[in-house]
């Protein structure tokens, strides 16, 4: 057997190695069907070449060599220009395949010519043609490592693979030709280490795992209906997925892309979570582009823009924001950004990139300044005791809490009943039913209402500033102190069956009062009987349990919700557990 | 074995097979090489150049992600938590924080300037200070995140509003 039969067959084997491993590795079909063309090519051509080269195959006619050769090196500049640009031209992708428009007009002038396969590389149409596909996938692949840093790290590993094409190509043909020996007719040896080198950039910026999967098909429902990136301008990103829940609750196909999984909603969100590496920047894009390819219409949640900054670095996330806003134009979609925990430098940047950018307050501190208008300077205390008794952080609280707000004053009120009665138990009703009526259409306004500026913080200093006593604060007295007392005292009071059963339907929706009931059960004791004790206790079965469930699990990133739900019962009822001391 | 040792004796193999592959690739070229012995000496010097360069940086981790560029500064004590693999995560206010992402290499130095250990960045991520657990702290070589932000507190003068990005580093050995 000839040796170089022997490394050709050794290259065949690796070639269909690395076309089933991005047949079932990738996550692109388009991508995915432009190498399996690729590498369908040079396995043909290798195969022929060992094929007649042993003897096993007749003699194939110069003219089909030819026809192979063009094909291999003309899908090589179309491979290669789908991995640099498939994503952010989604439309202009077939245009590509224009350079297979010479392959057979080539083929069928190589007769007439007389272009055989060992002069194929030679100063003539023909090779002009060979050279100029390696040259397009070059010059490209070198323009994108400069031009990109998002491209950058990948444009490394295309320029090895289209280099160790050109040298075992024309100039090792050029070597054989100086030597005078016959060329490895059309088999090119550093096709595995090439298609190696593509398979590698084609899998690193593959889209991430998104969970549920979303249908097909253009998305007409939604609020928001901006075909643009907009900035959600807010310190947590809060309003950034209440408008994801809102738009997917109503039909649109949503997708947010972040480190932690969303906590359980009843909406379909799907999910894309982002995992440490070096070309995070880029599969964000691409499972966005993706995502807004297959629906048209739909949106995008950029929520952690600050760890993809942490991760690829912030020019290549500036860049992805950038392409993400051409795809969203392109695809009549809408895609939001979260900038929240960016540094100052690059705040400015993102501001200079002129997207639409809508400034949102932090719900905590609307809510205090709605309370402020009719419970005066101590609705920081009746906010502080509502966070307590439901185990949560200031920053934590949302307007989803609002509901939560409402039936807990409704309670300290009921507390009071007793004991303030006549007109100034009317009264603090009055306030109430007021801050209700507030709370209730400020919890309703959508984000694009909130961000025209009309937020009751801003109203509340403007008063402050022309009064100097508050007409809530001047006629509301003692009673006031009473609601305050109250309040702590629902806490207080408040059964801790109570406080641990919000906690767990929060997390884990309806299904988490069963699993409550069933670990008391456990325990032996009645939801009257649990005490602090307990509630440590559940914490840590509840704990074990769930982790089991993980187990079964196969989903990586519904796994880390689990356990970040898992973490989240188990720090709130130990502060719960620490409020009730 | 020692850790050093091993290193030395796995680049050395390493080597060892690219002069053989060097020697090899003369050998079944020896035609090619009759072009004279000016053009051998350039073009074979250029290419072995090439190779032992390009199997330099390969070795030292420097290609394809480059030289590292950006500097974290610890004290002794954090140092040696990193040595001894007591902690894997290192906190730093991101606001002026310059560390280049994921998969980069980074240098090590203590305050007095010197360089001693190369680390290579597996994870980051940015969180309030406020949102720092007592598991980021007990990996970073603290007891708890009250711990952790007390001793910034001093250093940085952090509060619990500001943001720090949170590193998972893999000590590479030593200077070289």
């Amino acid at each position: 057997v000839n040796l170089s039969s022997v490394v050709v067959l050794v290259g065949l084997a690796a070639e269909a190695w690395l076309l089933a491993w991005v047949a079932v590795r990738g996550r692109r079909r388009w991508l995915q069907a432009t190498f399996a063309a690729c590498s369908l090519s040079f396995l043909v051509v290798g195969a022929a070449f060992v094929g007649t080269n042993e003897g096993l195959l007749p003699a194939i006619r110069d003219d089909v060599f030819l026809g192979l050769m063009l094909l291999t090196h003309a899908l090589t500049a179309i491979l290669v220009l789908a991995l640099i640009h498939g994503e952010t031209l989604p439309r202009q992708r077939a245009a590509a395949f224009l350079l297979l428009a010479p392959v057979p007009i080539l083929a069928y002038l190589a007769p007439i010519q007389g272009w055989t396969v060992g002069t194929a590389y030679d100063g003539n149409v023909l090779g002009g043609f060979l050279v100029l596909c390696l040259g397009v996938a070059l010059a490209e692949t070198i323009y994108a490592w400069h031009s990109s840093r998002m491209f950058a790290p990948l444009a490394f590993w295309l320029s090895v693979g289209i280099i160790s094409l050109i040298v075992a190509g024309p100039i090792y043909t050029y070597e054989l030709e100086v030597l005078g020996q016959a060329p490895i007719a059309g088999a090119n040896v550093a096709a595995p280490l090439a298609l190696a080198c593509f398979a590698r950039v084609a899998l690193q910026s593959d889209p991430l795992p998104v969970s549920p999967r979303v249908p097909r098909g253009r998305t007409t429902s939604g609020a928001i209906r901006e075909t643009d990136a907009i900035v959600f301008d807010e310190s947590r990103p809060k309003y950034a997925f209440h408008a994801a829940e809102t738009e997917a609750a109503a039909g649109r196909a949503t997708l947010l892309i972040g480190r932690t999984p969303p906590p359980m909603t009843s909406s379909d969100i799907a999910f894309a979570p982002l995992v440490p590496g070096r070309c995070t920047a880029l599969r964000a894009l691409t499972t966005a582009s993706e995502f807004l390819g297959s629906s048209p219409g739909g949106l995008v949640v950029l929520q952690d823009v600050a760890d993809l900054s942490a991760l690829s670095g912030w020019r290549s996330v500036l860049e992805s924001i950038v392409r993400l806003r051409h795809v969203a134009r392109g695809t009549g979609s809408t895609v939001i950004v979260s900038p929240t925990r960016l540094v100052r430098s690059e705040q400015k940047e993102l501001n200079d990139l002129d997207l639409t950018r809508w400034v949102l307050p932090d719900p905590a501190t609307e809510i205090v300044a709605i309370l402020s208008q009719s419970f005066g300077t101590g609705a920081g205390r009746l906010f502080d005791s509502f966070c307590r008794a439901h185990g949560l952080r200031r920053e934590d609280v949302t307007i989803d809490h609002v509901p939560a707000l409402m039936a807990f004053l409704t309670r300290a009120l009921e507390e009071l009943s007793d004991v303030v009665g006549g007109p100034a138990g009317r009264g603090l009703r009055a306030q109430f039913e007021a801050a209700g009526s507030v709370l209730r259409s400020f919890s309703l306004q959508e984000a694009r209402e909130v961000a025209r500026g009309k937020w009751p913080s801003r109203e509340i200093s403007a008063a402050d500033a022309e009064l100097v006593v508050t007409a809530a604060d001047y006629w509301k007295g003692k009673e006031m102190e009473e609601l305050f007392a109250a309040a702590d005292a629902v806490g207080e009071r408040e059964p801790l069956f109570e406080k641990a059963r919000l906690v767990f339907v929060e997390q884990l929706g309806d299904a988490g009062e069963g699993l409550l009931r069933a670990q008391l059960a456990r325990l032996g004791k009645k939801p009257e009987e649990i005490d602090r004790g307990d509630l440590v206790r559940i914490a840590d079965r509840a704990s074990v349990d769930l982790g089991g469930l993980v187990q079964v699990v196969d989903l990586p990133q519904e796994r880390e919700r689990i356990h970040r739900q898992i973490e989240s019962i188990r720090q709130r009822l130990e502060l719960i557990a620490e409020e009730d001391k | 074995m020692d850790d050093r040792l091993r290193t030395l004796l796995i680049r050395s193999v390493f080597l060892f097979l690219i002069s053989l592959v060097l020697v090899a690739g003369f050998w079944y070229h020896r035609e090619f090489y009759q072009i004279g012995f000016v053009n051998l000496l350039i073009i074979g010097g250029f290419v072995t150049f090439l190779v032992i360069w390009a199997a330099r940086l390969a070795m030292t981790g420097e290609l394809p992600r480059g030289r590292p560029s950006e500097e974290l500064v610890f004290s002794l004590e954090e140092g040696d938590r990193l040595l001894k693999n007591v902690a894997h995560l290192v906190v730093r206010p991101s606001e002026g924080l310059a560390v280049p992402g994921v998969g980069h290499v980074i240098r090590g130095k203590y305050e007095t300037g010197t360089e001693f250990v190369r680390l290579f960045i597996e994870d980051a991520r940015r969180a309030f200070l406020s949102d720092v657990t007592d598991e980021d702290a007990r990996q970073s070589g603290f007891r708890s995140a009250l711990e952790l932000q007390d001793a910034g507190a001093a250093r940085w003068r952090w509060s619990r509003a500001d943001v720090v990005t949170l590193l998972r580093v893999r000590p590479l050995g030593g200077t070289r």
